[in-house]
């Protein structure tokens, strides 16, 4: 049972982390390496909340709104006039990434340091006695996957998305503005990055390089869900249970290497990964 | 921000007084960043306290004490860097510092070649030999059975789980862990490891939850894997006895009420009653005022062992490599944690305390060892 | 025989490039050896790291910059060196015996792993950004790989203090400056041969080197496992001079620092990664104690600016980046044809479909076409003749059927094998190399048939009469030397027939190939096909919309509607079919 759980929550949280390079992915075809330092800033925004004294949850907001700032700033300067080249999209956001890394070293020092958790101690739950926090991120996971769903298909905002990931030549000659809508998505998915490492910080640490351990997993899920947000669940699902099995059964350092060997032969196989065809 | 301090601490430290000489510099390299970086700057302030208090009192053989401090990453590669740069680019006259295992090893061979005096000043998992290396701190022939004891006669423990870091502190430390464990009367009933840097211990606490052990022995790496670990272990609601072979007061400090009931083992804790004790803490508040970071085990060995080479390079008359480290074996000095001799095989017999945790982060110190011996480290070495 | 002196003018020769080259390479040579003397033992130290990582940096160029394949992976290829050496010499001592056992282990396992990461990632239809993440994807393995191994890896703290050659620091740097010097001598001597130019081909237009028979897959590949063991050398020297290694030296940030170096120096100019390694190693190094953040900030600003406004690095800046390469124009002259005329069958196709899921393109189509033919595919939108075109070019098309070229079936051959049996397409839309002259795109052209040379550029290019014709009678014989991109569309057009004509086909497949041209160039194509078809006995089925040209040029006509043959005969026939009429004018569904 402890292990569905353990599954469950890797799941969720590998998907809460994922979700804002999706967005990206989807609606921009690039993969922002930036992703990581995003991250970063998300989990020193929880600690500013930790040192500061204010109350654990609102790291989750904090961490939120220096994702939307800092992910608006960096689509308006850097990655317009990457579009058309993917590779040096991905070149230049890693680059963007060692800046933030840098910046963040400046301000908070090198150090690894540490935020409080919301959420602390363990429940029984179907038997077992599990982490609270952790299942809470299974059900932020999925509230976070229900508000961008929400966005997606009952916003007006989400609709004229959609009509971009599908066709953005078609779109902008039907009057979109597809800038507005590059420029948006990368914000929020910027934001959800954010997010995603105040919500991870309180399992672990903060230092200035957090979020690169967790760059090539998303990077690799996104890989495999192209950009669905269901097929991207199931992404996670699978690739969350086979790190789990292998760590729980083999050996915890084999499992760290099990989504990265996994999504690579899956994409060999099947180059639209997890997504209809 | 903290670079500015130091070269600031640096530069007061060589102001005042009057010195008519080149100063003796101290290399300091320490892991700023990666693993130890939640307890260096401990380290650091320990090391500065020594400096200042030496350079008021005239300084050694007339000549102001300065530091150099740079980054060794906590680990292999940042190491050599960082020894590199401070035996061949700085040109030190001793290096003096606490680090992991790993820097530690990468740094010998550049000691090596550059014939530069060593005093090694975190505890680890011994047996580690260098011509030019001596240890102040502890191995685990000192520190072990008192936790291991404690548990199998005072709590009654008959089965364990011992969790480390994969690398040399922590596969040392928990060999001589199981092997201990064995001997009298226990049983390992676990034995998992993970990187240094590892983050996520949840497949190991399954595998805690799936043995109930009566209790876990911890050797993870420096402050963050240990944080990291306790977090999550008890977020996790296992209720074992938990005895951490590698945590210091500093560290157990920033795991907050998580670190409540740990039982650890030691050369130093700031609840030590002895009047040398007192004075050191006296001093420490009265330099560092509110930025004082909580001394522990790891930063007061590199206060004494400022003093030590102080007094060796006194003894021998110069700085010279071959004086300092003949004179190294014989000298002692008289702080915190008592008398400190490194004379057998290049080690120290230390007063071993074994406590526990309190709630509001102090340490109860329920036993107490008085020269314990650190056994057979480096008979090749004279 | 056509003398080359009638087609192009001969070039000035410029002085020989090898006597420059050879004083570049005394001149680091000395370097090398008189820098120890120089320095002192920190920035000895120091360098010696800079010049291997420069070393991995060169192939990063090499693979990046000239081939177009991002590479993270090169400093775990190093590692891989460093690693052999670490525990051969941790486990068997040290001897000059166990040493090169070490180089030999590292470097083959360097190979090894370059062909299961080069098999994954360069299979067919590979995305640019599908192969950058299995090179990704390595070092991750290949640190866990590292943790694995607990304490015969030395995991996380890596192994140390293992026996190493007994050199000092100055030798050290001596032998790995010249192993740099070395592999900067044959990079570039490689990437200014003919085979040079290949790699740029392959970057600018993998697809269309396929259908030049060109196994684009095979040489990546090669070209990544050659490179992977010249990264495993100098890390065997890497462990050498500094008797530690640990894992960050192969992972995936190593990888990215190599990336950054040589986008910085310059891309594609070999002396950019060299520059970038040493500048920016060396400085890091020095600056470690001072202001390491301040440094890596600036570099990492300087990176981004350069990815988004410099993709030349900024050795361009300095306009040394885009040196004038030689533009040797080679002479002309013609070749002895391989494959004798024919006559006969060249192509059957028999009851051929495709489909797309539950749409199907092509039902059922079956024809002939023996060597002279000049049929043409006509047909409205949609009716499938591209597609029909591409299934006989690339044999993993097709859904159902056989094609067979001069009787050997294509089975669910690729498209460089198709080739191989004697297939030549010409795209739609010309598919040419952008950046490269006439002279250098014909010369890819004729890869399959001439080996090009892997160290010089030779001063002549053979290509059989059809080829030299085309490139006479349209014009491109005074333009051979001109950069592809600036020729006109026909022009490019007509280079493109040339080239696929240098292959020697027996089977011409033309997509459109009056698209876009003018009345006086569509008369002169439509001569030259018709030339082509009975002078060199070609079979050529091309697809078109001009009717007219259609009707002049054409031996037979086939009509494709709705992905079914309607007519196959004779241009009478089709002229005054009604079917057709109907079909063109959109009223009649079949």
């Amino acid at each position: 049972m402890s292990l569905l759980l353990d599954i469950a929550t890797t799941a969720a949280i590998l998907y809460a982390v994922a979700l804002g390079l999706l967005i990206v992915f989807g609606v921009m075809g690039i993969i922002s390496f930036a992703h990581g330092a995003m991250m970063t800033i998300g989990g020193y925004a929880a600690l500013l909340v930790t040192q500061e004294g204010w109350s654990p949850w609102a790291s989750f907001p904090a961490a939120a709104l220096a994702g939307l700032v800092g992910g608006a700033v960096m689509e308006r300067i850097v990655l317009r006039p990457l579009y058309r080249r993917p590779l040096d999209a991905i070149l230049a956001t890693w680059g963007l990434g060692i800046v933030i890394g840098q910046v963040i070293t400046l301000v908070f020092g090198r150090q690894v340091q540490f935020a409080q958790s919301p959420l602390s101690g363990a429940i029984n739950v179907l038997g077992v006695t599990y982490s609270q926090y952790r299942l809470l991120l299974v059900a932020l996971a999925i509230l976070l996957a229900g508000v961008i769903a929400f966005i997606l298909h009952g916003t007006r905002l989400g609709l004229v998305t959609r009509a971009v990931i599908a066709n953005e030549g078609l779109s902008q000659s039907l009057g979109v503005n597809s800038a507005r809508v590059r420029f948006a998505s990368f914000s929020l998915g910027s934001a959800l990055a954010s997010l995603a490492g105040a919500l991870v910080v309180p399992l672990s640490s903060v230092d200035p390089n957090m979020g690169v351990p967790w760059l090539v997993g998303a990077f690799m899920l996104v890989l495999l869900s192209g950009s669905s947000l269901v097929s991207m669940a199931g992404a996670a699902i699978v690739l969350g249970a086979a790190q789990v099995l292998v760590s729980t059964y083999l050996n915890a350092v084999l499992g760290g290497m099990t989504i990265a060997i996994l999504a690579a032969i899956i994409l060999r196989i099947r180059p639209t990964g997890f997504a209809r065809a | 921000m903290r670079t500015l301090a130091f070269a600031a601490a640096t530069l007061a430290a060589l102001a005042s007084p009057a010195f008519a000489q080149a100063p003796i510099r101290i290399g300091v390299p320490i892991g700023l960043s990666g693993a130890n970086s939640v307890v260096a700057p401990s380290v650091v302030q320990a090391a500065e306290l020594a400096v200042a208090e030496i350079n008021a009192k005239g300084g050694v053989l007339g000549r102001p004490l300065a530091l150099d401090v740079a980054d060794d990453g906590s680990g292999a590669t940042g190491a050599q860097r960082a020894f590199d740069s401070l035996v061949f680019q700085k040109k030190v006259d001793a290096l003096i510092s606490m680090e992991t295992s790993a820097a530690r090893n990468a740094g010998l061979p550049i000691v090596t070649r550059g014939k530069t005096p060593f005093i090694y000043t975190s505890y680890y998992e011994g047996h580690s030999c260098n011509r030019y290396m001596f240890v102040n701190a502890w191995v685990p022939e000192q520190q072990e059975g008192p936790v291991i004891d404690f548990f199998l006669k005072d709590k009654g423990a008959k089965t364990f789980f011992l969790i480390g870091s994969d690398y040399a502190f922590g596969r040392g430390m928990l060999a001589y862990a199981k092997q201990y464990i064995e001997t009298h009367g226990g049983k390992v009933v676990g034995d998992e490891y993970q990187p240094m840097d590892a983050g996520d211990w949840t497949a190991i606490i399954s595998k805690v939850r799936a043995a109930n052990p009566d209790a876990l022995i911890l050797s993870t790496a420096g402050g963050v894997p240990n944080v990291t670990l306790t977090k999550q272990y008890r977020a996790a609601g296992i209720t074992a006895l938990v005895g951490n072979l590698g945590v210091d007061e500093g560290t157990a400090k920033t795991m907050g009420e998580d670190a409540n009931g740990i039982y650890i083992s030691g050369s130093y804790y700031t609840s030590v009653d002895t009047p040398a004790n007192k004075s050191f803490l006296e001093a420490m508040r009265a330099k560092f005022g509110t930025a004082l970071l909580t001394p522990n085990d790891l930063s007061v060995p590199q206060y004494e062992a400022v003093y030590l080479y102080k007094a060796a390079v006194e003894k021998a008359g110069g700085t010279a490599a071959d004086g300092v480290i003949k004179a190294l074996a014989e000298v002692s000095f008289e702080g915190p944690r008592g008398s400190v001799t490194m004379n057998k095989q290049r080690h120290a017999p230390l007063t071993m305390y074994l406590g526990q945790v309190q709630a509001d982060g102090s340490v109860k110190i329920l036993k107490t060892a008085s020269n314990v011996d650190p056994g057979e480290q480096c008979p090749n070495l004279q | 025989m056509l003398s080359g002196s009638n087609l192009a003018p001969s070039s000035h020769q410029l002085p020989p490039a090898a006597l420059i080259g050879g004083v570049l390479v005394l001149a680091g040579v000395a370097a090398v050896l008189a820098a120890p003397l120089v320095l002192d033992i920190y920035s000895v130290n120091v360098l010696t790291r800079s010049l291997l990582l420069a070393v991995a940096a060169v192939t990063v160029d090499l693979l990046w910059g000239y081939t177009g394949i991002l590479s993270f992976a090169q400093a775990a290829f190093l590692a891989i060196g460093a690693y052999a050496l670490a525990l051969v010499s941790t486990r068997l001592g040290f001897s000059p015996g166990t040493g090169l056992f070490a180089l030999l282990l590292g470097m083959g396992v360097a190979a090894l792993a370059a062909l299961l990461v080069g098999w994954l990632a360069f299979s067919y239809g590979a995305s640019l950004l599908y192969v950058s993440t299995i090179t990704l994807v390595f070092p991750i393995v290949f640190v866990q790989l590292i943790f694995a191994g607990g304490n015969f890896t030395g995991s996380s703290s890596g192994l140390s203090g293992f026996d190493v050659p007994d050199l000092d620091t100055e030798s050290w740097f001596r032998v790995a400056g010249l192993l740099l010097v070395a592999v900067a001598a044959l990079a570039v001597t490689f990437v200014r041969s003919d085979f040079g130019r290949l790699l740029v081909a392959m970057r600018e237009n993998d697809l269309r080197c396929q259908y030049l028979g060109i196994p684009t897959a095979r040489l990546k590949v090669s070209l990544f496992v050659v490179c992977a063991m010249v990264c495993a050398a100098a890390g065997w020297i890497y462990a050498g001079a500094t008797a530690v290694v640990a894992p960050e030296l192969g992972n995936f940030v190593s990888g990215t620092e190599l990336v950054i170096y040589t986008a910085l120096g310059g891309r594609a100019t070999l002396a950019g990664p060299i520059v970038g390694a040493v500048a920016i190693d060396a400085i890091s190094n020095f600056l470690n104690g001072a202001l390491p953040f301040l440094w890596a900030l600036i570099v990492g600003l300087l990176f981004v600016v350069v990815i988004v406004a410099l993709p030349g690095g900024l050795l361009s800046l300095l306009r040394l980046g885009r040196e004038r390469r030689s533009r040797l124009v080679p002479d002309l002259v013609e070749a002895a044809v391989q494959t004798p005329m024919q006559d006969g069958l060249v192509l059957q196709v028999t009851t051929l479909g495709k489909r797309f899921g539950s749409l199907i393109v092509l039902k059922d189509v079956s024809f002939v076409a023996r060597a002279g033919d000049l049929v043409s595919l006509i047909g409205p939108n949609g009716a499938g003749k591209t597609t029909l075109m591409r299934c006989i070019a690339d044999g993993r098309e097709r859904s159902a059927g056989t094609v067979e070229i001069g009787g050997h079936s294509i089975r669910h051959l690729p498209p460089h094998r198709c080739t191989a049996l004697g297939v030549g397409r010409k795209f739609q839309t010309a598919s040419v190399f952008e950046s490269m002259t006439v002279a250098e795109c014909l010369r890819v052209a004729r890869t399959r048939i001439e080996r090009p040379s892997l160290f010089r550029r030779t001063p002549t290019i053979a290509l059989p009469a059809a080829a030299l014709e085309v490139v006479r009678a349209t014009g491109l014989g005074d333009r051979l030397g001109v950069e592809t991109r600036h020729l006109s569309h026909g022009e490019k057009q007509s280079l493109e027939l040339a080239m696929v004509l240098a292959l020697e086909p027996t089977l011409l497949l033309l997509d459109e190939p009056t698209a876009g041209l003018t009345g006086a160039e569509r008369a002169r194509i439509g001569e030259l096909l018709v030339d082509l078809a009975r002078r060199y006995r070609l079979c050529i089925v091309l697809v078109e919309h001009d009717l007219d040209f259609v009707r002049r040029i054409s031996s037979r006509i086939i009509v494709l509607h709705q992905g079914n043959i309607v007519l196959d005969g004779g241009v009478e026939e089709a002229t005054q079919s009604e079917t057709v009429r109907t079909i063109y004018a959109g009223a009649a569904h079949a």
